[in-house]
């Protein structure tokens, strides 16, 4: 999917510029096309939480990020307060990751609410943009400059309320698949929060084997 | 959607040491060969205009899916697990795109726990078949028009 867009996105390509590589030309001929990457440059992305105070962590979650490295620094910051009574200590932290790092964005964003519990969450997605130059290693001797876009997701988790109302907010301790005590409902979202119930009665009425025509039953219990 | 397991053509190479041996203990010298099948993920209840994201369908079928989707209903859900949580979002983010920015997005995140079969691959040794469960991440992304 990213080639698609990777295609529709390769229009912006300024006027070839001639570089200087006369000893380079037979050194990659493995790569298709002989176009080797030069450079990589991230364009700076709006952020999406506007209001946030300045001292908010930001772990940027990268595809070779070690889960274990990212959630021990992060937890040990959030968990820092505890000790520490005359400083305030931290009190959000921003997960955020893009392309192929996003599963592992939301992975470190859920291990943290897992652990700590209590917090806040509010979830964005934006593309966020790309520019790569490519370098011919034919007899053109050119540069490309390719624009592409990847899909990003930033996730704010808080110990404070947020904004409830704001697109992409979602409360504490509402995992969708996680066991609950069925019953308590906050009704703060009409459809969003009637599926969350329906599958506290789904977890609960089910046992271990997963049957889809037990929904239906389970659905008219809680309704 | 009628098979409930999915077979994986994994065989995964067990530890002998946890392997539970009920007679003889020569057997924990050959490892038992097991086969790993995963069980689908648990779903939401399906509404209408609720979207399950996979990379085994064709992605421009699946955008064109839930565009038409959102034509009918005004607003779509669209759910995606692991792997395909980057396309749940491409879709999400490109139907925003297209629309002009008239579209809304709203994702929450979640765990899902996913339970795995390992069943051994001779019945005749021993060897018990075995469960284990893992997590995985996914996202459910609300596209809706906002109302005025």
């Amino acid at each position: 999917m990213e080639l698609s867009i990777d295609r529709d996105a390769r229009l912006s390509v300024p006027g070839q510029t001639t570089s200087v590589s006369a000893s380079l030309p037979l050194l990659k001929q493995t790569h298709a096309g002989g176009f080797k990457k030069v450079c990589r440059i991230e364009e700076e992305s709006t952020c999406p939480f506007p209001g946030l105070p300045a001292g908010v962590l930001e772990m940027r979650v990268k595809e070779g990020s070690k889960i274990r490295n990212l959630m021990g620094f992060a937890m040990a910051r959030m968990q820092d307060e505890a000790r520490d009574a005359s400083q305030t200590g931290l009190r959000q932290v921003v997960f955020t990751g893009s392309g192929r790092a996003v599963t592992k964005t939301i992975t470190c964003a859920e291990i943290m609410k897992r652990k700590l519990g209590g917090l806040h969450q509010m979830t964005k997605l934006q593309y966020k943009g790309l520019r790569e130059v490519w370098e011919s290693q034919e007899e053109g001797d050119s540069e490309v400059t390719v624009h592409r876009t990847l899909p990003s997701i930033s996730i704010l988790l808080s110990k404070d309320p947020l904004d409830p109302l704001e697109p992409g907010y979602q409360p504490p301790e509402n995992s969708l698949w996680e066991e609950r005590s069925g019953g308590d409902s906050d009704g703060a979202t009409g459809e969003e929060s009637l599926s969350l119930r329906i599958m506290r009665v789904l977890k609960s009425t089910v046992s271990t084997e997963t049957s889809e025509t037990l929904s239906e039953p389970a659905l008219k219990a809680e309704m | 959607m009628a098979e409930p397991r999915s077979p994986v053509s994994a065989s995964v190479p067990h530890n002998p040491m946890v392997l539970p041996t009920p007679e003889g203990s020569t057997l924990e010298m050959d490892p038992v060969e097991y086969t790993l099948r995963k069980r689908l993920p648990r779903k939401l209840p399906k509404r209408r205009n609720d979207v399950y994201v996979n990379m085994k369908t064709d992605f421009k079928a699946q955008l064109a899916r839930c565009q038409k989707l959102l034509d009918a209903h005004r607003e779509i859900c669209i759910h995606g697990l692991g792997l395909a949580i980057n396309r749940a979002i491409n879709i999400a983010l490109q139907l925003q795109t297209s629309s002009q920015g008239a579209l809304q997005l709203a994702a929450n995140t979640s765990t899902v726990e996913l339970i795995d079969d390992l069943e051994p691959e001779d019945p005749d040794e021993a060897g018990e078949p075995l469960t284990r469960t893992r997590n995985n991440s996914a996202i459910h992304i609300k596209v809706f028009y906002p109302k005025l």
